[in-house]
């Protein structure tokens, strides 16, 4: 048991979401960063650390402390790169926050449309170090080509249809009609999906997350400091990370699922509850095959048993069984980059989650990215 | 401008200096006999520095593929589409490339198809890429 220094998250925050380009990001850090401390009720001298995942768009720790104007910190870091996305810093401040290193950590993802956007480039990168086995044969665009392969052999090894991908993007579309913060609202029939073109087929351009510019943050602190503070709590149960053997989105030994399974198995092997608990799942779904892999990896259902298991969209959907991405995930309310999936559980198991709030959820399990790059969250309200 | 030439490093120069010459050879660990690729400067599985260039026969297998309908670099936009896949060496177990599929329509392939190396030229070196197999494998003599 953690005791008194179990880590806690009392707050998150948003900022707007913009699709225009040329977006300056730090209003919006600044606008989320604060949300999650009035949701805390906190102040910003309370806060002594700040973990952030940079990218393009992304603020670095120290700047937004200086746009707070937080006095000090005792704690802080710049998580990226290749790491969980936007979930490694919470995960960085759940350790250090338990460790003592500090008591009240602030986490934030800002990031802006043109670091989703893989296209458009016109300069040829030098092929050299890991890029000359890959960049001469036109890979390129992030992972797209590498994710374009992984949904192709899953098909192939595994079995499965077209229309189990497609109900990952329909589900976010039912769910972010129900969310103020939806961005791409209007449902979609299974249809719509099976035509969207190809990016990198079988890979298609709804089993992509759509790029915005925006900021999420959460306050994460100890269960003895929560107690003082006016907002109800979420318990850190369990994180862990996972990279899998040989670890590369391309030439890795579990090409398929990536660090996943392993991941998982940390994840559930520090937990206080099983797979058989969860009452909501937040997947992260910067592709779709993402979550279809933590869905398995995580022993929601079987390995190769998704297609069944989803049982038409049912099970995923409002009033389902296994409520997933119930804020409609990046796929739908945009690409926040990973935070996003952990401050919707912390909602739902606040139940201020409106007409899309689980009934009575108490267990929330969330996932960030894959390959080599896995990071995952049990979350609980007692 | 053209496309990406391969920037070689200490370690994968023979793999690139190789295929300028029509020869696929892939890194062998003197130690444990294992095959790995991309080059690098152990082997991975017993971190010897004894890993040295085996040639192989250029057979494989297709692992997986994807046809790019978009070109994230514009350099590549005449190919559209064109098909980027991951093929296991027959010869070489644990190496598995990512190279191009060539001469063959994509829609006709599927997972283990047998495929054979061929060389794309590529300024001053040869990219390996892949098409169905033609030939028949040799027999090995040692069998
Ligand atoms: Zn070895």
């Amino acid at each position: 048991m953690k005791g008194a220094r179990q880590a806690t998250v009392v707050g998150v925050g948003y900022s707007s979401v913009h699709r225009e380009i040329g977006v300056d990001t730090r209003p919006l850090v600044v606008d989320a960063c604060l949300g999650a401390l009035h949701d805390a009720g906190l102040t910003t001298s309370q806060i002594d650390a700040v973990f952030e995942y940079p990218g393009a768009g992304s603020q670095i720790a120290v700047n937004v402390q200086r746009l707070l104007g937080i006095p000090d910190l005792r704690a802080f870091g710049d998580l990226g790169g290749s790491g969980p996305s936007g979930l490694a810093a919470a995960m960085a401040a759940v350790a250090a926050v338990e460790s003592g290193v500090c008591d009240v950590a602030l986490v934030f993802r800002s990031v802006n449309r043109e670091w989703g956007q893989q296209s458009g480039r016109t300069e040829v990168p030098p092929a050299g170090n890991a890029a000359q086995f890959t960049l001469p044969y036109g890979d390129f665009g992030g992972i797209i080509p590498s994710i374009g392969m992984k949904k192709y052999r899953r098909l192939a090894e595994l079995g499965g249809s077209e229309e189990d991908y497609g109900h990952i993007t329909l589900n976010a579309r039912q769910w972010s009609a129900m969310y103020e913060r939806g961005v791409l609202t209007q449902p979609l029939t299974m249809d719509d999906y099976l035509s969207s073109r190809f990016i990198a087929e079988p890979l298609r351009l709804l089993d992509c997350d759509y790029p915005v510019t925006g900021a999420c943050a959460a306050i994460i602190t100890t269960a003895e400091r929560a107690r003082d503070l006016a907002g109800a709590a979420v318990t850190v149960d369990s994180v862990a990370f996972g990279t899998g053997s040989r670890p590369d989105w391309t030439f890795s030994d579990d090409f398929v699922f990536g660090g996943t399974i392993g991941c998982a198995q940390h994840l559930w092997a520090t937990s206080s509850v099983t797979p058989a608990e969860v009452d909501v799942a937040e997947l992260y779904d910067g592709f779709t095959h993402i979550t279809i892999s933590w869905v398995e990896a995580l022993g929601l259902c079987g390995i190769g048993e998704f297609g069944d298991w989803v049982d038409g969209g049912k099970r995923i959907g409002p009033g389902g069984a296994l409520p997933l991405n119930t804020n409609g995930g990046q796929l739908a309310s945009g690409r926040l980059h990973g935070l996003s999936f952990l401050t919707e559980a912390v909602q739902q198991l606040r139940g201020d989650c409106g007409p899309r709030q689980v009934p009575g959820a108490r267990v929330a399990v969330v996932a960030n990215a894959h390959g080599p790059q896995c990071g995952a969250m049990v979350l609980t309200r007692t | 401008m053209s496309k990406p030439v391969p920037i070689p490093d200490a370690a994968s120069a023979f793999f690139w200096e190789g295929a300028a010459r029509g020869e696929l050879l892939v890194q062998m660990c003197a130690d444990c006999e294992s095959f790995q690729y991309p080059p690098t400067v152990v082997c991975e599985k017993c971190q010897s520095r004894d890993v040295r260039p085996v040639r192989v026969s250029g057979r494989g297998t297709l692992y997986a593929l994807t046809v790019m309908h978009q070109a994230f670099l514009p350099i590549f936009a005449e190919d559209l589409p064109f098909t980027i896949a991951l093929v296991d060496l027959d010869d070489a177990p644990g190496a598995r490339l990512l190279t191009n599929i060539v001469d063959a329509a994509p829609a006709g392939l599927a997972a283990g198809d047998p495929l054979e190396v061929v060389f794309e030229p590529r300024g001053d070196y040869a990219l390996p890429q892949f098409r169905p197999a033609r030939s028949q494998p040799e027999r090995g003599g040692a069998e």
